[in-house]
């Protein structure tokens, strides 16, 4: 095989890293705080792909303003759909409005189904978080579609065409590929700044340290954790927008294999480390992408759960983790 | 003994027995009623998941620990008893279902320790996210034809092969046939099967309540309410998790074979992470650690919407057919909902194993309170009062 | 001791409860009795389809076209004069086999049942088969495509559709010896149906002399192909094959012409959908292939009285890949009971000599259905052999491909 061929396997590699890095996030954040994993994470993912997509339409799909009969749209539609200043305010509000609402549901869903089991034996929130997982699954396939929905307008118009950003030798590099890293790159170095920087950054460090000791030196406890709860699912909601554009497609059960290799990616850096969680989520995609390409893709799930197992059994605290004694 | 608790025993003794005689007889209804027989059946399936429930308690309910992949040892014990039992079927015939039950609980035991000697020393949440890499891998696995040995997604056995029924399956539904008021009774393959699987669980559930009162089941609770602790007072706590897991994987590996000789064929699709998922369930709802709440459990949630449905479609029960399919369609939602209400509203199962009970759900919470409370606590009394410590 | 109080009135509730539902069973059955002695003999057509869960929209096509059949049967003179009514029961088999299983089970218990029009899914009819062989019930399965099912030695089974033997080949044919392509890059989803086509295709591909330059296997869930499609650039190949359902081939189409892979995708009658064009986008999925069963019913001559027909009984749905298959299929049965009753008598249908009666009936089955002729060959496949190749045209929908 040439080395163009390695190439672009590695670039589609960081690419699906870069996916799984920004959802990642979301899962080590979480853990960090809670030593809980959020398994309604992967579905939170898929959520906001479903929702990324009906802003989308909403904003630039003429046949919704269309069949819904909302003339109001059209001026909307057409501010957003005209030049480059619109498109880009159309990416900013889809990528904004979904992380939000998703974010916000993220906080619902630690509210309802995790506080009350703050105190309760370890096994009980990810019992809770397995099914809430199951429900939200359902709920979108019972209500609002269980077939597989396109990415893009009513016509089949993408509502983001991909176009070469640039060549390395023969290798096309797109721009979605360059947007989904670059993106995940700065919303990483943000996050850092944010937790490292800030005083309810500061909060949140301690919080994960030692919750009671926090709580005493006057952090409140609930509200660090209900942020946390909102920055994690509203950045897997915009993997889970990308995901949709990138691949071109959203459906019910589309975020539980990225979610099991996000998880994977987030022990693999050292869970609760938040560059660690970067460094794995573009480790596992290239291992992926390779393993699909040179040995075969009917085992490349396998080859991440392998990865996952050796990981957790050979260093369970992840390559930029430290060994943690469990506290007693 | 005072007269109070000879009631309360008679009282039980009548209970049992009421429940052996309705375990006998509805089936055998079921059988004579026309257009009833298939309900036997279904019976047979949910007595497997009791089965695979009851052992998947001895890891969860036992021991704490939570397995996310156990339908790997059901798959294995299934297709070890196939693969291995096609190739002796023509020595052992009629025996053949009895002898595989050994090597298909050797497989899903040994699956169980290679599993478990590494990743149990693994955190509890950790343990749950490796078991079910591990499940998916089998699964994976099989689909993709390992080795040439699976027949991938097309199943086995393969094209004309065929499983050999046990002994005597064949002979009585031939000849055991007559009529009753009800309609013509046929002691079917369904029926024999169903009182395979009622003696398999009946074995479970003897050996599972002498382990519960051994020195392992004694070590189990220990480890599960502390495992520092109990280590510290000389518990080996990996020798115990790995006795768990591989006695749980055991009884998946005869669960599995049992399934594959009634249902006469297996294909990966019946071992996803949704199966896996379903027994969590079951053992969720009934209650962890409790062998009657895992046993409601399983029918609760494997038998009540299939007999429901069962009933309705051959019309005993009256339902718009809209109904019958939102049973199928709500199924999983509903359950859901379930695991994250009864986490949070009743963690200790419909019917709570009594030591369970006091663990999850204090009945003095003062008491405990007290034991249990640290500086934090006391001072945020007033927004975690509801909750356990 | 309340709690203990508590739960023995729970256990002799639960015990009333069976009490009275048995009961309840035996009474229904005694009128039912009474009233289905007096009028004509009625026999039942079981019906196995996914109708809650799996392929939803196709089983529910499965029941239209049964019911449609026996409706115009039951209207017939003939079946008025033998003093006969069909009547048709819905077996929901989810898909799965182990409910396929319980389904069986159920038809086969019903007494009045002497026939079965189902499954959709292989690996249903695979456990579903051995039930209804040993209750001596036919089964015309109008959409099995995995080869072996015939060969598993049950006389009971018959199938109107064509199998991966026939379909994988002549698209192969057709991709070589037509379309002209020379290299060739096959992938399957693991399911039964997916790789059992692939798997035809890539034989008779290699054996018209073409070369496969590749073969792999992703799952019928998977989004991501841009490995895979790299990996066909790489491969030099000319043409796709892709052995599964349309969701993912239109994905996998998707992403190779977005990667600069402007190859032509084919498939089997799995992607026959538009849905195929919708999700891959008309710009990418034009020039591709896809084969389906049989010739286009609207080419037949049965098949335009059978859309009439169609539309007058179910005027707000669109005929579904299997619609005339299952109509074909329960024709198949209809025609069987109806010669029985008349060389046996409509009361000997229900015995074990007219179920045996049926069967051989069903073998000898010879008429011009919908989906073309109906003929058995031994083991139980038609003899029907049609295959017709459509593409993905300018107008972004499936249309037949130059020959």
């Amino acid at each position: 095989m040439s080395l163009s061929y390695l190439l672009e396997q590695t670039l589609n590699g960081i690419t699906l890293g870069g996916l799984y890095a920004l959802v990642a996030l979301g899962y080590t954040l979480v853990y960090g705080i809670l030593l809980m994993i959020n398994f309604a994470h992967s579905e939170l993912f898929m959520l906001g792909g479903y929702v990324g997509l009906g802003v989308l339409k909403v904003l630039s799909d003429p046949a919704v303003a269309k069949a819904t009969g909302w003339g109001f749209l059209e001026p909307i539609q057409s501010f957003f759909m005209s030049g480059n200043f619109g498109f880009v305010m159309l990416l900013v509000a889809t990528f904004g409005i979904s992380a939000i609402v998703v974010g916000i549901l993220g906080m619902f869903i630690e509210r309802f189904a995790y506080r009350p089991l703050r105190h309760a034996p370890r096994l009980a929130p990810l019992i809770s978080a397995i099914g809430v997982s199951i429900f939200l699954q359902n709920a979108v396939l019972l209500w609002i579609d269980s077939k597989q929905l396109p990415y893009t307008r009513v016509d089949g118009s993408a509502f983001v065409t991909a176009k070469t950003a640039f060549t390395i030798g023969s290798v096309n590099v797109s721009t979605m590929q360059v947007f989904i890293v670059v993106t995940s790159l700065v919303l990483l170095a943000l996050l850092d700044t944010f937790v490292s920087k800030t005083r309810i950054g500061r909060a949140m460090r301690a919080t994960s340290q030692d919750r009671e000791a926090a709580g005493l030196m006057g952090v409140d406890i609930n509200r660090v954790i209900a942020l946390a709860f909102f920055i994690g699912p509203a950045l897997g909601a915009i993997a889970g927008v990308f995901n949709g554009m990138y691949y071109g497609s959203v459906k019910f059960n589309m975020g539980f294999i990225p979610g099991i290799k996000s998880f994977t990616a987030a022990v693999i850096g050292g869970i609760g480390n938040l560059r660690g969680a970067m460094l794995g989520g573009f480790l596992l995609g290239i291992v992926e992408s390779l393993a699909s390409g040179f040995l075969s893709n009917a085992y490349r799930d396998v080859v991440a759960f392998v990865v996952l197992i050796l990981v957790l059994i050979f260093r369970p605290g992840g390559l930029l983790g430290e060994a943690v004694a469990e506290k007693v | 003994m005072t007269a109070e608790a000879k009631m309360a025993r008679n009282k039980k003794r009548i209970l049992y027995t009421a429940i052996a005689v309705l375990m006998v007889i509805v089936p055998l209804v079921f059988q004579a009623s026309t257009g009833l027989g298939f309900l036997v059946r279904i019976l047979v399936i949910v007595g497997i998941w009791v089965l695979l429930a009851l052992g998947l308690n001895i890891v969860v309910g036992y021991a704490g620990l939570l397995d996310l992949g156990y339908i790997a040892f059901y798959a294995m014990g299934a297709y070890a008893g196939v693969l291995i039992g096609q190739s002796f079927s023509s020595v052992l015939g009629g025996a053949t279902y009895w002898v595989m039950l050994i090597p298909a609980a050797i497989a899903g035991a040994v699956t169980g320790l290679a599993l478990g000697f590494p990743v149990l020393r693994l955190r509890g949440d950790y343990l749950a996210i490796v078991t079910l890499g591990f499940g998916e891998i089998v699964r994976i696995c099989l689909n993709n034809n390992i080795f040439g040995l699976t027949n991938g997604a097309n199943g086995l056995p393969q094209g004309s092969d065929q499983l050999v029924p046990p002994f005597g399956a064949i002979w009585l539904q031939d000849n055991v046939r007559f009529e009753t008021p009800l309609g013509q009774f046929v002691f079917s393959q369904n029926l024999f099967w169903y009182f395979i699987v009622v003696g398999l669980c009946i074995g479970a559930i003897i050996v599972i309540t002498r382990l519960d009162d051994s020195r392992l089941g004694r070590a189990w609770v220990a480890m599960r309410e502390n495992e520092v602790a109990a280590a510290a007072c000389g518990v080996n706590i990996m020798t115990q998790k790995l006795w768990a897991f591989s006695l749980g994987a055991l009884s998946g590996g005869v669960a599995g074979v049992t399934f594959a000789y009634v249902q006469q064929f297996i294909s990966p699709e019946s071992f996803t992470f949704m199966e896996s998922v379903f027994v969590v369930c079951i053992i969720v709802l009934g209650g962890m650690g409790s062998i009657r709440g895992v046993i409601v459990g399983a029918l609760l949630i494997r038998g009540v919407p299939d007999l429901i449905q069962g009933l309705a479609v051959a019309g005993v029960l009256k339902l718009p057919g809209e109904a019958i399919s939102m049973i199928t369609g709500y199924r999983f939602l509903v359950f859901g909902l379930l695991m994250v209400v009864m986490m949070a509203v009743r963690p200790q199962g419909i019917i709570p194993s009594s030591r369970r009970a006091r663990e999850l759900h204090p009945e003095d919470d003062s008491i405990l309170a007290d034991e249990d409370q640290s500086l934090w606590d006391l001072e945020h009394r007033e927004q975690s009062s509801a909750h356990n410590p | 001791m309340t709690s203990k109080r508590r739960r023995f009135i729970a256990v002799v509730a639960v015990v009333a409860a069976m009490a009275l539902m048995v009961t309840g069973c035996g009474a229904k059955k005694d009128t039912s009795d009474t009233g289905g002695t007096k009028k004509a003999t009625e026999v039942v057509i079981g019906i196995g389809a996914p109708l809650s869960d799996g392929a939803v929209a196709l089983g529910k096509g499965m029941v239209r076209g049964t019911v449609l059949a026996v409706k115009q049967a039951n209207a017939s003179q003939e079946l008025k004069d033998l003093g006969l009514t069909i009547a048709t029961v819905e077996g929901d088999d989810k898909g799965d086999p182990t409910t396929g299983g319980s389904v069986a089970t159920q038809f086969t218990s019903n007494p009045n049942l002497v026939g079965v029009m189902g499954h959709l899914n292989s690996g249903v009819t695979r456990v579903a088969v051995k039930i209804y062989n040993q209750a001596g019930i036919v089964q015309v399965s109008p959409a099995n495509t995995a080869v072996d099912l015939t060969e598993m030695g049950m006389k009971n089974y018959f199938r109107v559709c064509t199998v991966d033997s026939v379909q994988g080949p002549a698209a192969a044919d057709y991709a070589f010896k037509v379309a002209g392509k020379k290299v060739a890059f096959v992938v399957d989803d693991a399911t039964v149906y997916g790789t059992g086509l692939a798997d035809e295709w890539a034989k008779q591909f290699a054996a018209d002399g073409g070369k496969v330059a590749g073969r792999e296997k992703t799952t019928d869930k998977d989004t991501d192909f841009k490995a895979l499609v790299t990996l066909i650039k790489s491969s030099g190949a000319e043409i796709v094959y892709y052995g599964g359902i349309y969701n993912s081939a239109a994905l996998l189409s998707k992403q190779m012409k977005e990667g600069g892979v402007s190859i032509p995708l084919m498939g089997g009658d799995g992607i026959y959908d538009p849905e195929f064009i919708k999700l891959a986008g008309a710009a990418n999925a034009k020039g591709d292939f896809c084969t389906s069963v049989g010739l286009p019913i609207d080419q037949l001559p049965k098949g335009q009285e059978f859309q009439a027909a169609f539309k007058a009984e179910f005027p707000s749905e669109a005929i579904a890949a299997y619609d005339a298959y299952s109509y074909d299929a329960a024709n198949v049965i209809i025609k069987a009971i109806v010669q029985v009753a008349k060389d046996l008598g409509a009361d000997k249908l229900t015995t074990t000599e007219g179920k045996a009666a049926i069967v051989a009936a069903v073998a000898k089955s010879s008429f011009e259905g919908v989906t073309g002729k109906v003929e058995f060959d031994a083991k139980g496949d038609t003899t029907n052999k049609a295959i017709t190749v459509y593409t993905v045209g300018a107008d972004g929908t499936w249309a037949p491909a130059a020959k």
